[in-house]
């Protein structure tokens, strides 16, 4: 199993990313990013060390203003995949790496893994939990005050 | 039998009976349905879709009141949108959702993927019997609580 370490700075992303390859991890399973809204993002990547049998979760961070982290596309090149996906998700530039599109339509606006995404399918469609125990689509019209959805930030959705 | 249904009985044959616990579709037992709305409102899919209405009962003594039952309209589940993970089967307090190792209900249209509560029954003939409890579990409470009627009934007193 792997532990995750403490986060690297970013400067020394690509360096750090490296030595742990050099030193035995060199499969490279999966890079990703988590938005920790106000602390900015972190970019996760696991390595496995097939000899040892050991994982390596490496993480750094970047703030939200200034979402850039160096490219891992010299260290491990399938990481470019990863790198297009996450900078087309998360708004995360990868320095050294072209991130051209790679999942969502030319046409889509925003990143919708950044948190602050508003996901349209929870604005279009009415919350089924919305009506309480007896009623149906056509009481929903009551003005009165009703349950919200789970999980969902306050303003989503129908008012 | 079309060579569709030829070829899923030789892999039938050829796997045995899938592990009860499979999770293929989802079976609605509508008597057990209170509309209680938990499932609706647990469900992260938004994918099941209930309709009800008010039903008041008149007082079944004098001096009693009449009571209000909530009737069900409308049960689907919009197996497009759910992702399987059961939160429905196990949050619903009445054992009115269970699960189906059925698999076979791919279709070409999206929209027939919204199963209504009468195709949900159909599923349910499908749900297979729960395993045994381990013998060293405790018994049932259901049990407990007949036994101790039981009792009571044959030391009056």
């Amino acid at each position: 199993m792997s532990r995750p370490s403490d986060p690297v700075d970013r400067t020394r992303w690509d360096e750090e990313v490296r030595a742990v390859r050099d030193a035995g991890a060199t499969f490279f399973d999966l890079l990703t990013a988590v938005d920790l809204e106000a602390d900015g993002f972190e970019v996760v990547l696991h390595l496995w060390d097939p000899t040892a049998r050991q994982g390596h979760l490496l993480r750094t961070r970047c703030p939200r203003d200034d979402a850039q982290v160096p490219s891992l596309v010299e260290v491990f090149a399938g990481a470019g995949w990863h790198e297009r996906a996450v900078a087309e998700l998360f708004g995360i530039t990868f320095a050294g790496h072209d991130t051209q599109a790679l999942l969502l339509a030319e046409s889509f606006q925003g990143h919708p893994l950044r948190k602050d995404f508003v996901l349209a399918s929870r604005v279009a469609k009415q919350w089924p939990g919305a009506k309480d125990p007896g009623e149906s689509d056509a009481d929903l019209t009551t003005k009165r005050r009703r349950p919200q959805p789970p999980g969902t930030p306050t303003g989503w959705g129908r008012p | 039998m079309t060579p569709y249904e030829q070829g899923m009985a030789v892999l039938r044959a050829a796997q045995g009976p899938l592990p009860v616990r499979s999770r293929g579709i989802i079976a609605l037992l509508e008597e057990n349905c209170t509309v209680c709305m938990l499932c609706a409102r647990e469900c992260p899919d938004w994918c099941i879709e209930i309709d009800s209405h008010k039903e008041t009962l008149p007082p079944r003594t004098e001096r009693g009141r009449p009571r209000v039952l909530h009737v069900l309209d409308r049960f689907a589940i919009d197996f497009a949108l759910c992702m399987w993970c059961g939160i429905c089967v196990e949050v619903c307090p009445f054992d009115a959702l269970f699960w189906s190792p059925e698999f076979e209900h791919a279709t070409t249209d999206a929209g027939a993927l919204v199963h209504e509560r009468e195709q949900l029954r159909e599923w349910l003939a499908t749900v297979p019997v729960p395993p045994a409890l381990d013998p060293a579990a405790e018994p049932p409470p259901e049990r407990v609580a007949a036994d101790k009627r039981t009792r009571e009934r044959r030391t009056p007193g």
